[in-house]
């Protein structure tokens, strides 16, 4: 399996503090790496540092493209999802909540529909080219709507549907950008077990039938271990561990730090 | 209804008294009138009694209502009814409502009064579906939006006594200066959101008047500009008396010539551009840009993290509504013919932010009642003079009691997976 991300020495400090401290890991295409620890440990400062959030300290992050590697250093902002294709999510949800579910997937699609409608021009001129690429995007919406079993909910605000169905929405239209890199920021949290054995499933959909890496933050045990390939494990901003789930699950510094032991 | 209920809405409403006699006390029951040398303070209480006593009234009724936990007054069952009508019949309400805007200017009982306060309607129509793009879609309180009808008013009456040239001419022109306007301000305010994003552009409004009184060898300062040329029909000018070698619109009709030709014509010219406008935003909301302008609104990290560039979206709601401030300018400017500072105050983007605030934010068709509501009963107040801003007062108000999120708050998505179900 090829390397899709490499993070080589990321330090990220707050003035004083060191959020991150000299990290370094990678995430393999096709697989999906969580990184775990408590809370504080910098997981989340992590993302934001990947995601063009933070501008971190030092080091370096690469996004490997066939032969060729960027530094994600370089973009910042929105360029993050629209040139480098890294896709996140956020532990609080963040959707459009006035918006219909299929506005919030075509608002992820807005680069390409924006070029189609020739920034407006053709769509204001209703051209049948702009109106053909709208159906595209529709269509894709539609085929992420029906594998998440919400399609019949396409025309409803996406504020009034069920905490769980706006968590699998989130991901959804994160995906609608087609991003080479998919980072969720504790898709479980607030989930039923039923609601995160669906979010398992969905998971591991998207490893093996799409072209993109999953780099996941979660809390929910059940999660982790079930679908990861790869666990990294932080704490105060360190990595001390990283490997296989069997491995993390059995590894002495982890159980210490942060999984505790069954009484 | 219990007993106890009645005594203490009673109570509540005495209360309210307690609060209005303090108000109106000082306000309304001290006049200052200059006698001889220096002011004296005459007294009326009796006018102070009577708005009180209406006070009082009015919170019993409120609280007798609210105790009965169903909402009859007329006010609400009108409100909800209506947008009721809208929202379901929506399509119809607008083609009856642009039907009834087109003949008007015909109906028997319309006059020259009725004609000039359709037209400022009309105005402020075309201003609130301008700012709805900005604030109702992008989620910017602009509360500056005057100084792209000023900067559309002055590029439209600066070319055309310079240059001479026609109204159609000027007034894109007049559009293109407001929208490089409209980016100018848009850029230090790109980082700035919610209350700070309303004092910055706040104090841009005021720049831009300041500007104008000030610089007396372009703009004329305080004197404002004079002779601005009123629009022609097509090169058909409105005048008695011709000049030589022109034909005006009443001898190239034959007919007897009137007055009234002109503010006819004025009608209809500012009704098409509110009419282009609202058709513009409609179109546009249902574009990538519009639903980006939404989402902006909604949750601008999250438009970032799926690479909405902010920047650029922001900066088109920007340029977009201040273009058709700009357009509303021009109008204003050839309308008048006459513009001075004065007419670009504050008062003036704090009542347009009302009308679109009022309406329902990103409402279309609630900007139009909000315009109706608020302009109409300010001038059915007239003889009240300064008291007017009472009714306009009283007016906010009673929208923001019955219907707070404005009169229709409804939105429809700008596109459907299933289609119209009803």
């Amino acid at each position: 399996m090829s390397n899709l991300l490499s993070v080589e020495n990321l330090t990220m400090k707050f003035g004083g503090l060191t959020a991150i401290d000299d990290l370094s890991f990678d995430a393999k295409n096709n697989q999906i790496t969580s990184i775990i620890g408590p809370n504080g440990a910098g997981k989340t400062t992590v993302f934001n540092c990947l995601t063009g959030f933070y501008k971190p300290t030092n080091g370096q992050m690469f996004l490997h493209k066939e032969d060729s590697k960027i530094s994600l250093r370089k973009y910042t902002d929105f360029k993050i999802a629209y040139v480098a294709k890294v896709a996140r999510t956020f532990q609080n949800i963040r959707l459009f909540p006035a918006m219909s579910v299929l506005e919030n997937l075509l608002v992820a699609q807005h680069n390409e529909l924006m070029i189609a409608s020739g920034y407006s021009l053709f769509g204001l001129l209703n051209l049948k080219t702009y109106r053909d690429k709208e159906q595209l995007a529709v269509d894709k919406a539609k085929y992420w709507l029906d594998i998440i079993g919400l399609t019949h909910r396409a025309d409803d605000n996406a504020g009034d549907l069920p905490y769980g169905d706006q968590r699998k929405l989130e991901i959804v239209r994160a995906m609608c950008i087609e991003p080479r890199l998919l980072c969720l920021d504790e898709p479980a949290a607030g989930l039923n077990p039923k609601e995160s054995a669906e979010l398992n499933k969905l998971l591991k959909f998207i490893k093996t039938e799409k072209q993109t890496g999953i780099l996941l933050i979660e809390h929910d045990m059940s999660v982790v271990m079930g679908i990861s390939d790869h666990v990294v494990v932080l704490n105060y901003g360190k990595k001390i561990f990283e490997g296989t789930a069997d491995q993390t699950k059995n590894s002495k510094e982890v159980i210490e730090a942060y999984l505790g032991v069954d009484e | 209804m219990e007993k106890k209920d009645i005594i203490q809405s009673f109570k509540d409403s005495l209360f309210t008294g307690l609060i209005a006699l303090a108000l109106f006390g000082p306000i309304v029951g001290l006049r200052t009138a200059s006698k001889g040398e220096g002011l004296f303070i005459t007294p009326q209480w009796g006018v102070v009694f009577l708005l009180v006593g209406l006070c009082i009234i009015g919170r019993f009724l409120i609280n007798l209502n609210s105790a009965r936990k169903t909402e009859i007054t007329f006010f609400s069952k009108f409100t909800s009814k209506f947008s009721a009508i809208t929202e379901d019949k929506a399509k119809h309400f607008a083609i009856t409502a642009i039907l009834f805007a087109a003949v008007f200017p015909f109906l028997p009982f319309t006059d020259r009064y009725f004609m000039d306060v359709a037209i400022m309607i009309l105005t402020y129509i075309m201003l609130g579906w301008g700012l709805n793009i900005v604030v109702g879609l992008a989620g910017l309180l602009d509360l500056g939006y005057v100084a792209f009808y000023a900067v559309g008013a002055y590029s439209y009456a600066l070319i055309a006594t310079t240059f001479g040239w026609s109204f159609w001419i000027c007034l894109p022109l007049a559009g293109v200066f407001a929208a490089f306007f409209g980016i100018l301000l848009g850029f230090p305010v790109l980082r700035l959101r919610g209350d700070y994003l309303a004092i910055v552009t706040l104090g841009f409004g005021e720049i831009i008047r300041i500007i104008l009184i000030n610089w007396y060898e372009v703009t004329n300062g305080p004197d404002g500009i004079t002779g601005i040329p009123r629009p022609s029909f097509f090169g058909l000018p409105f005048k008695r008396s011709p000049d030589e070698g022109e034909t005006s619109f009443h001898l190239f009709f034959n007919l007897e010539y009137s007055t009234m030709h002109r503010i006819i014509f004025l009608y209809y010219l500012i009704l098409v551009l509110a009419l282009i406008t609202n058709y513009f935003t409609l179109k546009i909301r249902k574009l990538p840009v519009g639903r980006a302008w939404e989402a902006l609104r909604e949750d601008e990290i999250a438009c970032k993290s799926l690479g909405v560039n902010p920047t650029n979206t922001k900066l088109t709601a920007f340029a977009i509504g201040a273009m058709f401030g700009g357009f509303a300018g021009s109008f204003f400017a050839t309308r008048q013919a006459f513009i001075s500072p004065e007419s670009f105050t504050f008062i003036e983007s704090a009542i347009i932010v009302a009308i679109v605030v009022l309406g329902g934010m990103g409402s279309q068709t609630g900007v139009v009642l909000a315009s109706i509501f608020l302009i109409g009963i300010t001038e059915m107040f007239r003889d009240l003079e300064q008291y007017r801003m009472i009714a306009f007062g009283g007016a906010m108000v009673l929208i923001m009691v019955f219907k707070p999120k404005g009169i229709l708050a409804n939105r429809k998505p700008t596109i459907l997976m299933h289609g119209d179900k009803k």
